[in-house]
Protein backbone atom coordinates (compact mmCIF):
# COMPACT_ATOMS: atom_id res chain seq x y z
CA UNK A 1 0.00 0.00 0.00
CA UNK A 2 2.95 2.09 0.54
CA UNK A 3 2.92 5.00 -2.02
CA UNK A 4 5.89 6.50 -3.56
CA UNK A 5 7.33 9.20 -2.12
CA UNK A 6 10.49 11.07 -4.11
CA UNK A 7 13.15 10.52 -1.38
CA UNK A 8 14.61 14.01 -2.65
CA UNK A 9 10.99 15.59 -2.20
CA UNK A 10 11.06 14.34 1.13
CA UNK A 11 14.97 14.94 2.39
CA UNK A 12 14.21 18.80 0.86
CA UNK A 13 11.43 19.21 3.18
CA UNK A 14 13.18 17.86 6.17
CA UNK A 15 10.95 15.07 6.51
CA UNK A 16 11.74 11.47 7.35
CA UNK A 17 9.03 8.96 6.92
CA UNK A 18 8.05 6.66 9.96
CA UNK A 19 10.00 3.40 10.82
CA UNK A 20 9.49 -0.04 11.25
CA UNK A 21 6.94 -0.56 8.91
CA UNK A 22 4.07 2.66 10.02
CA UNK A 23 2.60 4.76 7.77
CA UNK A 24 3.01 8.54 7.70
CA UNK A 25 6.36 10.84 8.11
CA UNK A 26 7.37 13.55 11.02
CA UNK A 27 7.73 16.81 9.44
CA UNK A 28 8.52 20.36 10.69
CA UNK A 29 7.72 19.08 14.54
CA UNK A 30 4.54 16.77 13.50
CA UNK A 31 3.97 13.35 13.29
CA UNK A 32 1.50 12.32 10.76
CA UNK A 33 0.18 8.60 11.37
CA UNK A 34 -2.43 6.40 9.74
CA UNK A 35 -3.54 3.14 9.96
CA UNK A 36 -5.99 1.14 7.76
CA UNK A 37 -6.70 -1.96 9.91
CA UNK A 38 -9.82 -4.79 9.32
CA UNK A 39 -13.43 -4.45 10.78
CA UNK A 40 -14.44 -5.34 14.29
CA UNK A 41 -14.36 -8.80 14.86
CA UNK A 42 -17.93 -10.04 16.08
CA UNK A 43 -16.51 -9.98 20.16
CA UNK A 44 -15.15 -6.57 19.59
CA UNK A 45 -18.18 -5.42 18.15
CA UNK A 46 -20.15 -6.56 20.90
CA UNK A 47 -18.02 -4.90 23.32
CA UNK A 48 -18.84 -1.14 21.87
CA UNK A 49 -22.34 -2.01 21.65
CA UNK A 50 -22.55 -1.97 25.48
CA UNK A 51 -19.47 0.86 25.46
CA UNK A 52 -21.83 3.20 22.97
CA UNK A 53 -24.83 1.89 25.02
CA UNK A 54 -26.76 0.91 21.70
CA UNK A 55 -27.92 -2.48 20.22
CA UNK A 56 -27.00 -1.11 16.91
CA UNK A 57 -23.07 -0.13 14.55
CA UNK A 58 -22.71 0.61 11.37
CA UNK A 59 -22.16 -3.17 9.79
CA UNK A 60 -18.23 -2.06 9.08
CA UNK A 61 -16.69 -0.23 11.86
CA UNK A 62 -12.57 -0.22 10.93
CA UNK A 63 -12.37 0.28 14.86
CA UNK A 64 -8.83 0.30 15.13
CA UNK A 65 -7.42 2.23 12.00
CA UNK A 66 -6.78 6.17 12.79
CA UNK A 67 -5.24 9.33 11.09
CA UNK A 68 -3.24 11.00 14.14
CA UNK A 69 -1.33 14.26 14.02
CA UNK A 70 0.65 15.00 16.75
CA UNK A 71 2.17 18.04 17.51
CA UNK A 72 5.40 16.07 19.43
CA UNK A 73 6.72 19.63 21.37
CA UNK A 74 3.25 20.54 22.94
CA UNK A 75 2.17 16.78 23.23
CA UNK A 76 -1.13 17.98 21.08
CA UNK A 77 -2.75 15.47 19.18
CA UNK A 78 -5.65 15.93 16.80
CA UNK A 79 -7.22 12.27 15.79
CA UNK A 80 -9.47 10.42 13.98
CA UNK A 81 -11.40 7.31 15.00
CA UNK A 82 -14.53 5.91 14.65
CA UNK A 83 -15.47 5.27 18.00
CA UNK A 84 -15.64 8.96 19.28
CA UNK A 85 -17.69 9.33 15.66
CA UNK A 86 -19.89 7.18 16.69
CA UNK A 87 -20.46 8.47 20.10
CA UNK A 88 -21.33 11.29 18.14
CA UNK A 89 -24.07 9.89 16.37
CA UNK A 90 -25.22 8.35 19.87
CA UNK A 91 -25.43 11.68 21.13
CA UNK A 92 -27.09 13.32 18.01
CA UNK A 93 -29.42 10.98 18.33
CA UNK A 94 -31.43 11.82 15.04
CA UNK A 95 -34.86 10.51 14.21
CA UNK A 96 -34.93 8.09 11.29
CA UNK A 97 -35.65 8.66 7.69
CA UNK A 98 -38.04 6.47 6.10
CA UNK A 99 -36.89 4.99 2.43
CA UNK A 100 -39.68 5.05 -0.31
CA UNK A 101 -40.71 1.65 0.47
CA UNK A 102 -42.25 2.75 4.07
CA UNK A 103 -45.20 4.22 2.61
CA UNK A 104 -46.17 1.09 0.55
CA UNK A 105 -45.19 -1.23 3.93
CA UNK A 106 -47.99 1.06 6.12
CA UNK A 107 -50.43 -0.81 4.20
CA UNK A 108 -49.00 -4.14 5.11
CA UNK A 109 -51.03 -6.12 6.82
CA UNK A 110 -48.58 -6.26 10.60
CA UNK A 111 -47.68 -9.49 12.33
CA UNK A 112 -48.98 -9.41 15.64
CA UNK A 113 -46.61 -8.57 18.18
CA UNK A 114 -44.16 -6.47 16.27
CA UNK A 115 -41.49 -3.96 17.59
CA UNK A 116 -40.42 -0.88 15.75
CA UNK A 117 -36.86 0.10 15.41
CA UNK A 118 -36.43 4.01 15.69
CA UNK A 119 -32.65 4.65 15.71
CA UNK A 120 -30.77 6.36 13.19
CA UNK A 121 -29.92 3.65 11.41
CA UNK A 122 -27.97 6.44 8.92
CA UNK A 123 -25.36 6.89 11.58
CA UNK A 124 -25.41 10.38 11.48
CA UNK A 125 -22.42 12.10 13.06
CA UNK A 126 -21.38 15.78 13.80
CA UNK A 127 -18.00 14.23 14.55
CA UNK A 128 -15.31 16.97 13.48
CA UNK A 129 -12.50 14.94 14.69
CA UNK A 130 -10.91 14.52 18.37
CA UNK A 131 -7.89 16.37 20.13
CA UNK A 132 -6.05 15.48 23.08
CA UNK A 133 -2.78 16.63 25.10
CA UNK A 134 -0.34 13.56 25.01
CA UNK A 135 1.98 14.17 28.25
CA UNK A 136 5.05 12.04 27.70
CA UNK A 137 5.40 10.87 31.32
CA UNK A 138 8.73 9.10 32.94
CA UNK A 139 6.13 5.47 33.40
CA UNK A 140 4.25 5.82 30.22
CA UNK A 141 1.75 8.13 28.82
CA UNK A 142 -0.80 10.57 30.35
CA UNK A 143 -3.60 11.72 27.71
CA UNK A 144 -5.45 14.86 28.95
CA UNK A 145 -8.59 15.55 27.18
CA UNK A 146 -9.53 18.36 25.44
CA UNK A 147 -12.11 19.88 28.51
CA UNK A 148 -9.65 19.84 30.94
CA UNK A 149 -6.38 20.96 28.64
CA UNK A 150 -6.05 24.36 27.13
CA UNK A 151 -7.88 23.35 24.24
CA UNK A 152 -10.01 25.67 22.36
CA UNK A 153 -11.00 25.71 18.83
CA UNK A 154 -12.73 29.28 18.86
CA UNK A 155 -14.54 30.90 16.18
CA UNK A 156 -12.76 32.90 13.18
CA UNK A 157 -13.12 34.95 10.06
CA UNK A 158 -10.20 33.25 8.27
CA UNK A 159 -10.65 30.70 5.68
CA UNK A 160 -8.75 27.88 4.29
CA UNK A 161 -6.15 29.03 1.55
CA UNK A 162 -7.64 27.36 -1.06
CA UNK A 163 -5.53 28.50 -3.25
CA UNK A 164 -2.53 27.78 -1.85
CA UNK A 165 -3.87 24.22 -1.66
CA UNK A 166 -4.73 24.11 -5.23
CA UNK A 167 -0.95 24.62 -6.30
CA UNK A 168 0.75 21.51 -7.25
CA UNK A 169 3.30 21.32 -4.62
CA UNK A 170 4.50 17.70 -4.19
CA UNK A 171 2.35 15.46 -1.68
CA UNK A 172 4.91 13.92 0.67
CA UNK A 173 2.51 11.99 1.91
CA UNK A 174 -1.09 11.03 1.12
CA UNK A 175 -3.81 8.72 3.09
CA UNK A 176 -7.52 7.25 2.87
CA UNK A 177 -8.52 5.96 5.95
CA UNK A 178 -12.20 4.36 6.68
CA UNK A 179 -13.43 4.48 9.79
CA UNK A 180 -17.18 3.03 9.12
CA UNK A 181 -19.44 1.99 6.76
CA UNK A 182 -22.87 0.80 6.32
CA UNK A 183 -24.81 0.22 3.03
CA UNK A 184 -28.08 0.99 4.50
CA UNK A 185 -29.43 -2.43 3.97
CA UNK A 186 -28.96 -2.00 0.27
CA UNK A 187 -30.99 1.08 0.96
CA UNK A 188 -28.07 3.98 0.02
CA UNK A 189 -24.49 4.57 1.26
CA UNK A 190 -23.58 5.86 4.82
CA UNK A 191 -19.86 6.11 4.95
CA UNK A 192 -17.31 8.05 7.00
CA UNK A 193 -13.40 8.81 5.48
CA UNK A 194 -10.86 11.25 6.60
CA UNK A 195 -8.43 11.84 4.01
CA UNK A 196 -4.79 13.56 4.20
CA UNK A 197 -1.83 15.27 2.26
CA UNK A 198 0.93 16.47 3.61
CA UNK A 199 3.27 19.06 1.40
CA UNK A 200 6.18 20.60 2.15
CA UNK A 201 4.46 23.65 3.27
CA UNK A 202 1.72 22.45 4.88
CA UNK A 203 -0.81 19.51 6.01
CA UNK A 204 -4.45 19.66 4.86
CA UNK A 205 -7.06 17.65 5.41
CA UNK A 206 -10.22 15.94 4.68
CA UNK A 207 -13.06 14.19 7.39
CA UNK A 208 -16.53 13.48 5.16
CA UNK A 209 -19.87 11.97 6.07
CA UNK A 210 -21.53 10.52 3.26
CA UNK A 211 -25.48 9.69 3.10
CA UNK A 212 -27.41 9.03 0.69
CA UNK A 213 -30.89 7.29 1.49
CA UNK A 214 -31.95 5.93 -2.19
CA UNK A 215 -34.67 8.08 -3.36
CA UNK A 216 -34.93 10.35 -0.01
CA UNK A 217 -32.10 12.76 0.32
CA UNK A 218 -28.42 12.92 0.52
CA UNK A 219 -26.16 14.21 4.01
CA UNK A 220 -22.73 15.41 3.48
CA UNK A 221 -20.49 16.62 6.56
CA UNK A 222 -17.03 17.57 5.43
CA UNK A 223 -14.63 19.18 7.78
CA UNK A 224 -11.48 20.84 6.23
CA UNK A 225 -8.56 21.17 8.49
CA UNK A 226 -5.16 23.05 7.08
CA UNK A 227 -2.24 23.68 9.20
CA UNK A 228 0.87 26.13 7.52
CA UNK A 229 4.05 24.86 8.70
CA UNK A 230 5.76 28.13 10.19
CA UNK A 231 8.46 28.08 12.74
CA UNK A 232 6.87 24.99 14.55
CA UNK A 233 6.21 26.58 17.52
CA UNK A 234 3.08 27.69 17.83
CA UNK A 235 0.97 26.37 15.16
CA UNK A 236 -2.52 27.23 14.15
CA UNK A 237 -4.75 24.76 12.40
CA UNK A 238 -7.93 25.91 10.67
CA UNK A 239 -10.41 23.78 10.45
CA UNK A 240 -13.82 24.61 8.68
CA UNK A 241 -17.05 22.34 8.76
CA UNK A 242 -19.76 22.48 5.76
CA UNK A 243 -22.48 20.52 6.23
CA UNK A 244 -24.89 19.97 3.36
CA UNK A 245 -28.01 18.33 2.68
CA UNK A 246 -30.68 17.69 0.01
CA UNK A 247 -33.97 15.39 -0.46
CA UNK A 248 -34.13 14.07 -4.20
CA UNK A 249 -37.67 15.85 -4.22
CA UNK A 250 -35.72 18.64 -4.12
CA UNK A 251 -33.14 18.20 -6.72
CA UNK A 252 -35.90 16.81 -9.20
CA UNK A 253 -37.84 20.16 -8.81
CA UNK A 254 -34.58 21.82 -9.70
CA UNK A 255 -34.66 20.03 -12.86
CA UNK A 256 -31.68 17.88 -11.23
CA UNK A 257 -31.35 13.94 -12.15
CA UNK A 258 -32.69 11.92 -9.44
CA UNK A 259 -31.43 8.45 -9.75
CA UNK A 260 -29.26 7.21 -6.85
CA UNK A 261 -27.14 6.12 -9.65
CA UNK A 262 -26.29 9.80 -10.38
CA UNK A 263 -24.52 9.86 -7.09
CA UNK A 264 -22.30 7.84 -6.45
CA UNK A 265 -19.30 10.19 -5.77
CA UNK A 266 -19.80 12.82 -3.27
CA UNK A 267 -16.88 14.65 -4.49
CA UNK A 268 -18.34 15.43 -7.96
CA UNK A 269 -21.85 16.15 -6.88
CA UNK A 270 -21.23 18.41 -3.49
CA UNK A 271 -22.01 21.76 -5.42
CA UNK A 272 -25.41 20.60 -6.14
CA UNK A 273 -26.44 19.99 -2.43
CA UNK A 274 -27.41 23.20 -0.57
CA UNK A 275 -24.94 24.33 2.49
CA UNK A 276 -27.16 24.01 5.66
CA UNK A 277 -24.11 25.06 7.98
CA UNK A 278 -21.00 26.69 7.64
CA UNK A 279 -18.65 27.29 10.40
CA UNK A 280 -14.75 28.27 10.62
CA UNK A 281 -12.45 27.88 13.70
CA UNK A 282 -9.01 27.96 14.91
CA UNK A 283 -6.84 25.83 17.20
CA UNK A 284 -3.77 28.26 18.64
CA UNK A 285 -1.23 24.84 19.80
CA UNK A 286 -0.11 25.72 22.81
CA UNK A 287 3.51 26.02 23.46
CA UNK A 288 6.10 23.11 24.19
CA UNK A 289 5.21 21.44 27.96
CA UNK B 1 -14.80 -29.98 -26.38
CA UNK B 2 -18.04 -28.92 -26.65
CA UNK B 3 -19.35 -25.07 -26.72
CA UNK B 4 -20.05 -25.05 -23.19
CA UNK B 5 -16.92 -26.75 -21.79
CA UNK B 6 -14.87 -24.42 -23.28
CA UNK B 7 -17.36 -21.53 -22.21
CA UNK B 8 -16.68 -23.04 -18.62
CA UNK B 9 -13.06 -22.39 -19.04
CA UNK B 10 -13.27 -19.49 -20.75
CA UNK B 11 -15.03 -18.09 -17.26
CA UNK B 12 -12.45 -19.97 -15.20
CA UNK B 13 -9.65 -17.49 -16.34
CA UNK B 14 -12.14 -14.29 -15.80
CA UNK B 15 -12.30 -13.85 -19.32
CA UNK B 16 -16.23 -12.84 -20.30
CA UNK B 17 -18.32 -14.49 -23.30
CA UNK B 18 -19.67 -12.60 -26.40
CA UNK B 19 -22.90 -11.02 -26.05
CA UNK B 20 -24.40 -13.79 -28.34
CA UNK B 21 -23.12 -16.69 -26.07
CA UNK B 22 -24.53 -15.00 -23.48
CA UNK B 23 -27.70 -15.00 -24.95
CA UNK B 24 -27.79 -18.38 -26.00
CA UNK B 25 -26.68 -19.48 -22.39
CA UNK B 26 -29.14 -17.42 -20.53
CA UNK B 27 -32.02 -18.98 -22.93
CA UNK B 28 -30.66 -22.46 -21.45
CA UNK B 29 -30.67 -21.68 -18.33
CA UNK B 30 -34.15 -20.38 -18.39
CA UNK B 31 -35.23 -24.27 -19.00
CA UNK B 32 -33.76 -25.60 -16.73
CA UNK B 33 -34.44 -23.04 -13.88
CA UNK B 34 -38.19 -22.37 -14.91
CA UNK B 35 -38.51 -26.61 -13.56
CA UNK B 36 -37.50 -25.71 -10.21
CA UNK B 37 -39.40 -25.02 -7.21
CA UNK B 38 -39.60 -22.06 -5.13
CA UNK B 39 -38.46 -24.58 -2.49
CA UNK B 40 -35.78 -26.15 -4.59
CA UNK B 41 -34.89 -29.67 -3.43
CA UNK B 42 -31.37 -30.49 -2.25
CA UNK B 43 -29.39 -33.73 -1.45
CA UNK B 44 -26.42 -34.28 0.70
CA UNK B 45 -23.86 -34.04 0.84
CA UNK B 46 -23.78 -30.48 -0.29
CA UNK B 47 -21.52 -27.22 -0.13
CA UNK B 48 -23.52 -24.03 1.05
CA UNK B 49 -22.21 -20.62 -0.23
CA UNK B 50 -23.45 -17.07 0.80
CA UNK B 51 -23.32 -13.76 -0.90
CA UNK B 52 -20.27 -13.48 -3.55
CA UNK B 53 -20.63 -10.24 -5.07
CA UNK B 54 -18.66 -10.80 -8.06
CA UNK B 55 -15.45 -11.21 -5.92
CA UNK B 56 -14.53 -13.37 -8.83
CA UNK B 57 -10.55 -14.28 -7.69
CA UNK B 58 -12.46 -15.07 -4.22
CA UNK B 59 -14.86 -17.29 -5.92
CA UNK B 60 -11.83 -19.39 -7.24
CA UNK B 61 -10.29 -19.70 -3.80
CA UNK B 62 -13.66 -21.04 -2.31
CA UNK B 63 -13.89 -24.16 -5.50
CA UNK B 64 -10.18 -24.61 -4.23
CA UNK B 65 -10.99 -25.13 -0.62
CA UNK B 66 -14.82 -26.67 -1.08
CA UNK B 67 -13.65 -28.59 -4.69
CA UNK B 68 -14.64 -28.16 -7.93
CA UNK B 69 -18.28 -28.29 -9.49
CA UNK B 70 -19.41 -31.20 -10.15
CA UNK B 71 -16.90 -33.40 -8.00
CA UNK B 72 -18.58 -31.15 -5.31
CA UNK B 73 -22.68 -30.66 -4.99
CA UNK B 74 -23.12 -26.71 -4.23
CA UNK B 75 -26.09 -24.76 -2.94
CA UNK B 76 -25.47 -20.83 -3.31
CA UNK B 77 -27.88 -18.60 -0.87
CA UNK B 78 -27.40 -15.47 -4.20
CA UNK B 79 -26.12 -12.37 -4.26
CA UNK B 80 -23.73 -13.25 -7.21
CA UNK B 81 -22.98 -9.55 -8.43
CA UNK B 82 -22.48 -5.92 -7.34
CA UNK B 83 -20.29 -4.52 -5.05
CA UNK B 84 -17.12 -6.34 -6.90
CA UNK B 85 -15.23 -5.88 -9.86
CA UNK B 86 -16.30 -9.18 -11.50
CA UNK B 87 -20.45 -9.60 -11.22
CA UNK B 88 -20.46 -10.35 -15.06
CA UNK B 89 -17.56 -13.24 -14.91
CA UNK B 90 -18.93 -14.33 -11.58
CA UNK B 91 -23.15 -15.11 -12.68
CA UNK B 92 -21.77 -16.04 -15.88
CA UNK B 93 -19.79 -18.75 -14.36
CA UNK B 94 -22.31 -20.57 -12.28
CA UNK B 95 -24.76 -20.09 -14.51
CA UNK B 96 -22.40 -21.81 -16.91
CA UNK B 97 -21.80 -24.36 -14.10
CA UNK B 98 -25.64 -24.73 -13.77
CA UNK B 99 -26.89 -25.27 -17.48
CA UNK B 100 -23.45 -27.67 -17.84
CA UNK B 101 -24.51 -29.59 -14.39
CA UNK B 102 -27.99 -28.61 -13.36
CA UNK B 103 -28.14 -31.68 -10.44
CA UNK B 104 -24.86 -30.69 -9.45
CA UNK B 105 -24.91 -26.85 -8.62
CA UNK B 106 -28.24 -25.01 -6.94
CA UNK B 107 -28.03 -21.11 -7.17
CA UNK B 108 -31.36 -19.20 -5.29
CA UNK B 109 -31.84 -15.38 -5.15
CA UNK B 110 -30.79 -12.82 -3.41
CA UNK B 111 -32.03 -9.16 -3.12
CA UNK B 112 -29.56 -8.26 -5.33
CA UNK B 113 -30.66 -10.47 -8.58
CA UNK B 114 -32.71 -7.87 -9.58
CA UNK B 115 -33.41 -4.78 -11.68
CA UNK B 116 -33.37 -2.02 -9.44
CA UNK B 117 -30.33 -2.83 -7.42
CA UNK B 118 -27.88 -3.73 -9.65
CA UNK B 119 -28.79 -0.05 -11.50
CA UNK B 120 -27.48 1.21 -8.33
CA UNK B 121 -24.46 -1.10 -6.76
CA UNK B 122 -22.60 -1.82 -9.74
CA UNK B 123 -23.82 -4.71 -11.97
CA UNK B 124 -25.60 -2.44 -14.58
CA UNK B 125 -22.43 -0.19 -14.92
CA UNK B 126 -20.15 -3.25 -15.49
CA UNK B 127 -22.37 -4.77 -18.04
CA UNK B 128 -22.25 -1.49 -19.34
CA UNK B 129 -18.52 -0.82 -19.39
CA UNK B 130 -17.38 -3.97 -20.71
CA UNK B 131 -19.90 -4.61 -23.65
CA UNK B 132 -20.74 -1.40 -24.70
CA UNK B 133 -24.23 -1.88 -24.71
CA UNK B 134 -26.52 -3.11 -21.75
CA UNK B 135 -27.83 -6.33 -23.26
CA UNK B 136 -26.07 -8.65 -21.34
CA UNK B 137 -27.36 -6.96 -18.02
CA UNK B 138 -31.55 -7.25 -19.44
CA UNK B 139 -30.30 -11.35 -20.18
CA UNK B 140 -28.83 -11.50 -16.83
CA UNK B 141 -31.67 -10.19 -15.27
CA UNK B 142 -34.62 -11.48 -17.04
CA UNK B 143 -32.73 -14.97 -15.73
CA UNK B 144 -32.48 -13.51 -12.51
CA UNK B 145 -37.06 -13.93 -11.85
CA UNK B 146 -36.10 -17.53 -12.84
CA UNK B 147 -33.90 -18.43 -9.71
CA UNK B 148 -35.65 -20.06 -6.80
CA UNK B 149 -36.10 -18.57 -4.17
CA UNK B 150 -35.17 -21.03 -1.47
CA UNK B 151 -33.55 -24.61 -0.91
CA UNK B 152 -34.51 -27.42 1.05
CA UNK B 153 -32.11 -29.43 2.34
CA UNK B 154 -32.86 -33.48 3.18
CA UNK B 155 -35.61 -31.84 4.48
CA UNK B 156 -34.13 -30.72 6.94
CA UNK B 157 -32.30 -27.67 6.78
CA UNK B 158 -34.18 -24.46 5.07
CA UNK B 159 -31.85 -22.49 3.00
CA UNK B 160 -33.02 -18.90 1.87
CA UNK B 161 -31.19 -15.65 1.04
CA UNK B 162 -32.32 -12.85 3.95
CA UNK B 163 -35.28 -14.51 6.21
CA UNK B 164 -38.42 -15.46 7.23
CA UNK B 165 -41.77 -13.56 6.06
CA UNK B 166 -44.72 -13.28 8.58
CA UNK B 167 -46.74 -13.86 5.28
CA UNK B 168 -45.00 -17.37 5.77
CA UNK B 169 -45.48 -20.04 8.22
CA UNK B 170 -45.23 -23.20 5.91
CA UNK B 171 -43.06 -23.98 3.00
CA UNK B 172 -46.07 -25.08 1.16
CA UNK B 173 -46.70 -21.07 1.40
CA UNK B 174 -43.36 -20.50 -0.43
CA UNK B 175 -44.55 -22.76 -3.17
CA UNK B 176 -47.52 -21.11 -4.24
CA UNK B 177 -45.55 -17.85 -5.40
CA UNK B 178 -45.78 -16.33 -8.62
CA UNK B 179 -41.50 -15.66 -8.85
CA UNK B 180 -41.29 -15.24 -11.61
CA UNK B 181 -40.92 -11.46 -11.73
CA UNK B 182 -38.86 -8.35 -10.34
CA UNK B 183 -38.26 -8.72 -6.49
CA UNK B 184 -41.40 -6.91 -4.99
CA UNK B 185 -40.63 -4.13 -2.50
CA UNK B 186 -43.34 -5.45 0.09
CA UNK B 187 -44.64 -9.05 0.24
CA UNK B 188 -43.42 -12.71 1.24
CA UNK B 189 -41.05 -13.21 -1.90
CA UNK B 190 -39.38 -9.27 -0.89
CA UNK B 191 -39.44 -10.49 2.74
CA UNK B 192 -37.05 -14.14 2.15
CA UNK B 193 -34.95 -12.10 0.30
CA UNK B 194 -34.59 -9.14 2.39
CA UNK B 195 -35.70 -9.96 6.37
CA UNK B 196 -32.91 -9.98 8.89
CA UNK B 197 -32.77 -12.21 12.09
CA UNK B 198 -32.29 -9.59 14.72
CA UNK B 199 -30.99 -10.53 18.74
CA UNK B 200 -33.15 -7.49 19.91
CA UNK B 201 -36.52 -8.70 18.99
CA UNK B 202 -37.96 -11.98 19.85
CA UNK B 203 -41.37 -11.62 17.89
CA UNK B 204 -41.38 -9.50 14.43
CA UNK B 205 -39.47 -6.08 14.62
CA UNK B 206 -39.89 -3.40 12.10
CA UNK B 207 -36.57 -1.69 10.92
CA UNK B 208 -36.07 2.00 11.01
CA UNK B 209 -36.08 2.81 7.50
CA UNK B 210 -40.11 1.71 7.47
CA UNK B 211 -39.66 -1.43 5.54
CA UNK B 212 -38.10 -4.09 6.26
CA UNK B 213 -38.66 -7.05 9.21
CA UNK B 214 -36.17 -8.48 11.76
CA UNK B 215 -37.38 -11.61 12.97
CA UNK B 216 -36.22 -12.91 16.56
CA UNK B 217 -35.28 -15.99 17.93
CA UNK B 218 -39.23 -17.26 19.01
CA UNK B 219 -40.73 -16.68 15.60
CA UNK B 220 -37.78 -19.13 14.13
CA UNK B 221 -38.22 -21.58 16.83
CA UNK B 222 -41.87 -21.86 15.55
CA UNK B 223 -40.79 -21.46 11.54
CA UNK B 224 -38.62 -24.47 12.38
CA UNK B 225 -40.72 -26.90 14.70
CA UNK B 226 -44.03 -26.20 12.52
CA UNK B 227 -41.75 -26.95 9.37
CA UNK B 228 -40.26 -30.11 10.97
CA UNK B 229 -37.01 -28.67 10.46
CA UNK B 230 -33.10 -28.99 11.92
CA UNK B 231 -32.12 -25.09 11.27
CA UNK B 232 -32.16 -22.32 8.80
CA UNK B 233 -29.59 -21.49 6.83
CA UNK B 234 -29.25 -17.73 5.55
CA UNK B 235 -26.50 -15.22 4.05
CA UNK B 236 -27.09 -11.36 3.30
CA UNK B 237 -25.20 -10.25 6.16
CA UNK B 238 -21.39 -9.78 6.79
CA UNK B 239 -19.69 -11.33 9.60
CA UNK B 240 -16.33 -11.03 10.52
CA UNK B 241 -15.64 -14.99 11.19
CA UNK B 242 -17.57 -15.87 7.82
CA UNK B 243 -20.67 -17.62 9.70
CA UNK B 244 -22.37 -17.03 12.96
CA UNK B 245 -25.23 -18.71 14.69
CA UNK B 246 -27.89 -17.38 16.63
CA UNK B 247 -30.99 -18.14 18.80
CA UNK B 248 -29.13 -21.60 19.84
CA UNK B 249 -28.12 -22.59 16.61
CA UNK B 250 -31.41 -22.27 15.07
CA UNK B 251 -30.31 -20.29 12.06
CA UNK B 252 -26.90 -20.15 10.57
CA UNK B 253 -25.50 -16.88 8.53
CA UNK B 254 -22.95 -17.91 5.77
CA UNK B 255 -20.51 -15.04 4.64
CA UNK B 256 -18.59 -15.77 1.66
CA UNK B 257 -16.73 -12.81 0.22
CA UNK B 258 -13.89 -12.65 2.14
CA UNK B 259 -12.14 -9.27 2.81
CA UNK B 260 -15.15 -7.72 1.60
CA UNK B 261 -14.99 -4.39 -0.87
CA UNK B 262 -11.38 -5.21 -1.26
CA UNK B 263 -11.28 -3.56 2.32
CA UNK B 264 -13.33 -5.28 5.33
CA UNK B 265 -10.20 -7.89 6.33
CA UNK B 266 -13.31 -10.63 6.96
CA UNK B 267 -12.64 -14.17 6.33
CA UNK B 268 -15.33 -16.30 4.33
CA UNK B 269 -16.52 -19.07 5.20
CA UNK B 270 -18.96 -22.34 3.18
CA UNK B 271 -20.73 -25.12 5.13
CA UNK B 272 -20.00 -28.55 4.01
CA UNK B 273 -22.75 -30.88 4.55
CA UNK B 274 -21.96 -34.58 4.59
CA UNK B 275 -24.35 -37.28 3.47
CA UNK B 276 -25.38 -37.22 7.02
CA UNK B 277 -25.96 -33.94 7.76
CA UNK B 278 -22.73 -33.81 9.90
CA UNK B 279 -21.40 -29.69 9.53
CA UNK B 280 -18.07 -28.78 8.34
CA UNK B 281 -17.50 -25.21 8.18
CA UNK B 282 -14.73 -24.15 6.20
CA UNK B 283 -13.26 -20.72 6.49
CA UNK B 284 -11.01 -19.18 4.11
CA UNK B 285 -9.36 -16.09 3.17
CA UNK B 286 -8.58 -13.77 0.01
CA UNK B 287 -7.10 -14.91 -3.11
CA UNK B 288 -3.50 -13.61 -2.68
CA UNK B 289 -2.52 -9.98 -4.35
CA UNK B 290 -1.00 -11.60 -7.76
CA UNK B 291 -3.06 -14.08 -8.08
CA UNK B 292 -5.44 -11.32 -9.05
CA UNK B 293 -5.75 -9.90 -12.48
CA UNK B 294 -6.00 -6.21 -11.81
CA UNK B 295 -3.51 -4.41 -10.13
CA UNK B 296 -4.02 -3.36 -6.19
CA UNK B 297 -6.20 -0.48 -5.38
CA UNK B 298 -3.23 1.73 -3.92
CA UNK B 299 -5.04 5.21 -2.68
CA UNK B 300 -3.23 7.32 -5.53
CA UNK B 301 -2.53 10.34 -4.24
CA UNK B 302 -4.59 13.15 -4.99
CA UNK B 303 -4.74 16.87 -4.44
CA UNK B 304 -8.23 16.91 -3.21
CA UNK B 305 -9.39 20.34 -1.35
Amino acid sequence: MEVEVDEKDLKAAGAELLPDGRRGLRIHGWEIESRNRSILTSLNFQQWEEKLQTSHLPEMVFGDSCLVLKHVSSGTKIHFNAFDALAGWKQEGLPPVEVPAAAQWKFRSKPFQQVILDYDYTFTTPYCGSETIEIDAEHGRVEVSERSSSLHWEDCKEQIDVVALASKDPILFYDEVVLYEDELADNGVSLLTVKVRVMPSSWFLLLRFWLRVDGVLMRLRDTRMHCVFGDGLNPIILRESCWREATFQALAAKGLPSDSAAYSDPSIISQRLPVIMHRTQKLKVPGSL
Amino acid sequence: MSDLDRQIEQLKKCEPLKESEVKALCLKAMEILVEESNVQRVDAPVTICGDIHGQFYDMKELFKVGGDCPKTNYLFLGDFVDRGFYSVETFLLLLALKVRYPDRITLIRGNHESRQITQVYGFYDECLRKYGSVNVWRYCTDIFDYLSLSALIENKIFSVHGGLSPAISTLDQIRTIDRKQEVPHDGAMCDLLWSDPEDIVDGWGLSPRGAGFLFGGSVVTSFNHSNNIDYICRAHQLVMEGYKWMFNNQIVTVWSAPNYCYRCGNVAAILELDENLNKQFRVFEAAPQESRGAPAKKPAPDYFL
